[in-house]
């Protein structure tokens, strides 16, 4: 079971993330965004979405997936932070995202940036740290 | 780890960091700021991001670093730098997210004493008028042809729309169109983003704000500016929402691969870069133009909404409510300027991550209104707090490219801010000092809290004292929409 913790950062929005693998990394991260972007009605309907995408390397692979949920939830404005991988490799994911409208929100993050992004793999698990644009 | 003993005092206002420092550094880093701004680069990793984009290939000069200075994210926020057009890069990560994320200053005939007992009723008008909040849609639904239309020509659409008028768009930087813009070059999705929301004015830091001048420094170029002692004007602070951050994401995703073809040395994947000239360095300009045509088009619109406000609020109680356009100004963009270097004219691919143009008076590319005076420096304070507007000085050209400061400068992060400051007792706070606050969020409020950035004061006084930029005139608010 992944878990996330959120540091400081002058100006943006940074989180810690540590996973069991990869898509423990992946959902954790995801996860943590949501906590930092709203929180979901838990009355309203849920909602789910399908993503597909591909990449160059892990790296990338994460900083689409996060913008990929980052513009699902503009054009929803739902928190979908429950996520199913169908397929997860360093450079591909096929995943099934579902939550429910937001009830309170908190920050607008504009995007996952690269900045010093680096995916370390190690006996313990996998982790990264994300900073976000606000 | 760049240490203070390691930077050389080249004056009271310029601190330099040798090339010799780090192998990988092609130009000394520079530092913009008196003892006391300097001493607070070294509170987070702004000195350190500001040394990564001294690495970058074709850096021309110096790495800069503007007084408002702090750590961003890739390039440092306040951080210039300019690349030769045929040897350097153009890097997406030294424009942002926030493509042309920007300020306009409007200025009413209104003094204080006759428009006080509206400013309430004026800021529920521009709440209404001004839709703001996270991915909100705007005042004007664009049709595709319109859309087309904006990324090619900014505030060029406005006016042949009825948003702006001839001396608006005289008034914006570059006549409000980067003319590098290709509609053709914008993702499908950041129109599918953009298309609705133009006129709206997001979340995070932008604002709209009334504000109050109650200091003319420069009588002569507040005359031009048309700014007095009393006088009621209006900030609008916004970018190129939703659009420019696609726009932004997919080139860093798509160049992640471009510094291995290339053969560029990149200290950070967000510094990703490619040649200028390149089929990828050219799509990305393209890109981010068509994405500040946008910015400059929605801060149009919304100055439009706003005027309509003031008429709605106004009209039958005040004479004269009209809003004259002071200037409008990008603090995140990358453009192609011509700059003198060791006497030689040279064409630069100049970025300005959080850091605003400030040419001089005679610069060709200014407004005939203005090019007797220098550009207008539109510096927005913290919430709650005065903002000033500058003039550009002659110097600016040779020390900083043309480039001055974009606003305070944090130095606490937002978490800690809400730590400190709850937003609903803030706003009483603000309340109790005049300051009317319509906000999307009591957290978004508390994490713009006046305690959370330096001293605005601090940053033009060295913004003046480096010879960069002479003050005009300094604002305090008196209602503020905050996104």
């Amino acid at each position: 079971m992944g878990c996330w913790q959120e540091i400081d950062h002058t100006a943006d929005l940074a989180l810690q993330v540590w996973g069991e693998d990869l898509p423990d990394l992946f959902a954790t991260a995801a996860q943590g965004m949501f906590a930092l972007v709203a929180r979901p009605d838990l009355q309203a309907e849920p909602l789910k979405r399908c993503v597909a995408l591909e990449a160059l390397d892990v790296e990338t692979l994460l900083v689409d997936w996060l913008n990929e949920l980052l513009y699902l939830y503009e054009v929803t404005m739902a928190v979908l932070d429950e996520v199913d991988f169908e397929a997860l490799s360093a450079t591909r994911l096929h995943a099934t995202v579902r939550g429910r409208p937001a009830a309170t929100q908190r920050a607008q993050i504009k995007a996952a940036t690269f900045h010093n992004l680096e995916v370390v793999t190690s006996e313990a698990g996998v982790r990264t740290e994300i900073v976000f644009d606000i | 780890m760049a240490k203070k003993e390691d930077f050389r005092q080249v004056d009271d206002y310029v601190w330099e960091l040798p090339r010799d420092h780090d192998a990988r550094m092609e130009v000394p880093a520079r530092i913009y700021g008196n003892r006391r701004v300097f001493d607070m680069a070294f509170g987070d990793r702004s000195i350190a991001q500001l040394i990564n984009v001294a690495m970058l290939p074709g850096i021309v000069k110096y790495a800069m670093a503007m007084p408002d200075m702090h750590q961003g994210y890739g390039f440092p926020i306040g951080g210039v730098a300019a690349f030769d057009y045929a040897q350097g890069i153009i890097s997406p990560g030294g424009v942002g997210y926030d493509i042309n994320c920007g300020v306009r200053m409007l200025a009413s005939p209104l003094a204080e004493e006759d428009a006080v007992s509206y400013f309430d009723e004026l800021a529920t008008a521009l709440h209404r008028a001004c839709p703001s909040g996270v991915g909100g849609k705007g005042a004007v639904q664009l049709s595709w042809d319109d859309l087309e239309e904006v990324l090619e020509t900014g505030s060029g659409w406005a006016k042949r729309q009825g948003y702006a008028t001839a001396d608006d768009v005289a008034r914006t930087e570059g006549g409000g169109c980067l003319p590098q813009a290709q509609a053709a070059a914008v993702p499908d999705r950041a129109k599918e983003r953009g298309r609705p929301q133009m006129g709206s004015l997001g979340s995070g830091n932008h604002f709209l704000e009334i504000d109050i001048v109650d200091a003319v420094y420069d009588d002569a170029a507040a005359e031009a500016f048309g700014l007095w002692e009393g006088q009621v004007v209006v900030q609008i602070h916004c970018g190129s929402r939703g659009l420019g951050h696609e726009v932004c994401s997919q080139s860093l995703s798509q160049l992640q691969d471009a510094p291995r073809r290339y053969g560029i040395e990149i200290p950070d994947r967000e510094l990703v870069a490619a040649p200028v000239e390149s089929e990828e360095g050219q799509r990305y300009l393209a890109a981010m133009a068509a994405a500040a045509n946008w910015a400059f088009a929605n801060r149009q619109v919304l100055a439009h909404f706003v005027r309509r406000a003031f008429e709605e609020v106004l009209a039958g109680r005040v004479s004269d409510w009209e809003l004259q356009q002071v200037y409008d100004v990008t603090h995140n963009v990358a453009k192609v300027e011509t700059h003198t270097v060791e006497g030689r004219e040279r064409k630069l691919m100049v970025h300005r991550k959080g850091a605003t143009r400030a040419f001089p008076a005679g610069h060709p590319e200014l407004t005939a209104v203005y090019r007797e005076t220098g550009q207008p420096v539109l510096v927005p304070g913290s919430m709650g707090t005065a903002s000033y507007v500058m003039a550009g000085n002659p110097e600016s050209m040779a020390l900083t490219f043309g480039s001055s400061c974009h606003g305070a400068g944090r130095t606490m992060s937002r978490r800690a801010a809400t730590r400190k400051v709850r937003g609903e007792k803030l706003r009483e706070e603000l309340k109790a000092q005049g300051v009317t606050v319509r906000a999307q969020s009591m957290r978004g409020l508390a994490e713009e809290a006046p305690l959370a950035y330096k001293d605005v004061s601090l940053v033009v006084d060295s913004v003046e004292g480096a010879g960069i930029a002479r003050k005009v005139a300094r604002m305090h608010p008196v209602a503020v929409i905050k996104g």
